[in-house]
């Protein structure tokens, strides 16, 4: 709290001039910041007291009695781990999958959906769209595994009726991380698309009357007014996606089963399995700090690239 | 002044084959919307001895609630009790802490104001991992309580953002004339904010509802003891894992699509509120960063 009250003051030095007027802006307020205590004691517990708690990191809590400080020796440990490796290869290869197949597609479905220019039919394809992302993960799960189930599956009859031979989608290494991507995006991508379609209904007219003028045809105005308009948003959701994109969790731990954990033990999943099941508090906590200092990695980088190619920095 | 619009009543043909290619594109991303949600739908109500032949059923044949009857009888009936009871308390819980906490600092002059959002929004992008998480709900003695579901997951930062923006949005005069009628502080949010903030806390209600509602790992986390098991949970050890807190036999694909649409089902009947209410709040919450 001491920090808090540094960092308060110092703000109101170069507004307020008199230190009384500090003191009696406080009084004036104090009712006001008694309703704030019981949300930043929230913060505090929650989301700032497990920041402290990565210290675990370098300690062996879980496998001991006496909890005794080890240094580096978890993440050596770590490094030399198959499984660690695995895990984030893992990770990094379902991220990429995500970001190359799924981020732009709600940007090509938000144009498509502006160029329907009938209300109501843009009414339904949007209430439909939104639907799968208010479901939960095992919803969604158990959904995928009804559509792909091997011998009654939806797909997979139409496979067979095409001629094909049934896959076992859900438990076959070589299709598991296809399908994590699949039905994220079966989830997520009409939602997706909101977002950017605010930010077109922004545009104003006029810039593409005037594109008209300047003789811009459809593609014209696509690339010179609609494009450089949601720029911005472009960058925005790049930048939450990366930041996030490390921590896929609750999408794996609700679908893989032991076939296809050796594709799709993600860097969360392995710190959950290593802290929870097998009691290695210490080890997991090393993996969550790995896994939050490669994510501030890439989103500073993220940053750094939307200013460079956009013009654009978000932070 | 042409507008972007009218300026469609005179297209080329290209243009008019693009309309109809992009219309069926759109409604084909529908159908994959529409067509499982129809086979679960269809499947859960449909008899036994079609569904040991067919699987899934898309078309209805004859129409039976007999599987409903029986998850009445099931180990379900009690996860699904357990679901509404969380879901409940943990969405009045987190309203009164999202309002109260939004309401201060939307105020205009709030003394260290920048520092307390920046406070807030710091946890969208940091976060510590699930481990040291687990460790401070375990600390407080939490686990296998349901407060483990409800005091942790109180707040969630983006809702916090949305009501503390449409707070900010409220004329001033609105509540300096409250205050200087003589309200409390509390007595301010409670008759002059929340009246006029009604349309952004029906979206937020609506949001951390579906939130706590479709709470899985938390679950999986905290809770240890089968009998506190929420429906979630039972959904997916009966969909991947042959073995369950409830039934050991194999069920048949209705009353597995039974149960999933007891799953689905606070979802489904909110979501046409939640589809109004979400674009108008996020449009809402958003008016000023």
């Amino acid at each position: 709290m001491n920090a808090n009250v540094t960092q308060i003051s110092e703000q109101n030095v170069q507004v307020v001039k008199k230190p009384g007027e500090l003191r009696s802006k406080f009084n004036r307020q104090k009712a006001v910041l008694l309703l704030l205590v019981p949300g930043l004691i929230w913060y505090l517990i929650f989301k700032y007291a497990p920041m402290m708690g990565v210290l675990a990191a370098f300690t062996d809590y879980g496998t001991r009695a006496d909890i005794s400080f080890i240094g580096i020796e978890n993440f050596q440990q770590l490094f030399s781990s198959p499984g660690f490796w695995g895990a984030f290869r893992n990770t990094l290869l379902i991220s990429f999958y995500n970001l190359v197949f799924y981020f732009p597609l709600p940007i090509i479905l938000a144009l498509l959906m502006n160029e329907i220019f009938r209300v109501r039919l843009k009414r339904l394809i949007q209430f439909v769209v939104y639907i799968p992302h208010f479901f939960s993960w095992v919803v969604i799960g158990a959904i995928f595994s009804m559509m792909l189930s091997p011998s009654e599956g939806f797909v997979n009859q139409l496979i067979m009726a095409l001629g094909g031979e049934s896959i076992y989608f859900m438990v076959d290494p070589k299709w598991f991380r296809s399908i994590l991507v699949a039905s994220y995006m079966w989830r997520d991508v009409g939602y997706g698309t909101i977002i950017y379609i605010a930010t077109i209904s922004t545009i104003d007219v006029q810039l593409y009357d005037a594109a008209t003028v300047d003789g811009a045809g459809y593609w014209g105005k696509l690339w010179y007014v609609t494009l450089p308009s949601i720029k911005g948003t472009i960058a925005t959701v790049l930048l939450l996606t990366v930041a996030r994109i490390l921590l896929v969790f609750e999408q794996v731990l609700v679908m893989y089963v032991p076939p296809v954990y050796s594709v799709s033990e993600v860097l969360t999943t392995y710190s959950f399995t290593e802290g929870l099941l097998n009691g290695n508090i210490g080890y997991a906590t090393a993996i969550s700090l790995f896994t939050a200092v490669i994510s501030t990695i890439l989103v500073i980088g993220c940053n750094k690239a939307s200013k460079k190619f956009l013009d654009e920095s978000i932070l | 002044m042409a507008s972007y619009e009218s300026s469609f009543l005179k297209v080329s043909l290209g243009r008019k084959v693009f309309i109809v290619i992009n219309s069926i594109i759109l409604l084909l991303v529908c159908l994959t919307v529409i067509v499982p949600l129809i086979l679960v739908i269809v499947t859960s109500v449909s008899p036994d001895e079609i569904v040991a032949r067919q699987g899934y059923v898309l078309i209805p044949a004859s129409i039976t609630f007999a599987n409903y009857l029986s998850i009445f009888n099931s180990g379900y009936m009690p996860a699904f009790y357990n679901s509404l009871f969380v879901t409940i308390c943990a969405t009045v819980v987190s309203m009164i802490m999202t309002l109260i906490m939004g309401y201060a600092l939307a105020q205009k002059d709030l003394l260290g104001k920048t520092f307390f959002v920046r406070f807030v929004v710091a946890t969208m992008v940091l976060d510590a991992g699930i481990i040291p998480f687990y460790l401070v709900v375990r600390q407080l003695g939490l686990i296998d309580s349901y407060l483990s579901l409800i005091i942790p997951a109180a707040i969630s930062t983006y809702n916090l953002i949305l009501v503390k923006n449409y707070i900010a949005s409220i004329p001033e005069s609105l509540i300096e004339s409250a205050r200087l009628d003589g309200c409390s502080e509390m007595g301010t949010l409670i008759r002059i904010v929340i009246p006029v903030s009604i349309p952004i806390i029906a979206a937020v209600t609506l949001f951390y509802a579906v939130h706590h509602w479709n709470t899985y790992f938390q679950v999986v986390m905290f809770i240890n003891d089968s009998s506190k098991y929420t429906l979630q949970v039972l959904l997916r050890q009966l969909i991947f894992q042959s073995e369950s807190a409830v039934s050991s036999h194999s069920a048949l694909n209705n009353f597995k699509m039974a149960v999933m649409i007891m799953t689905m089902l606070p979802v489904l009947i909110l979501y046409p509120f939640i589809q109004r209410y979400f674009i108008s709040g996020i449009m809402l919450g958003s008016v000023k960063g």
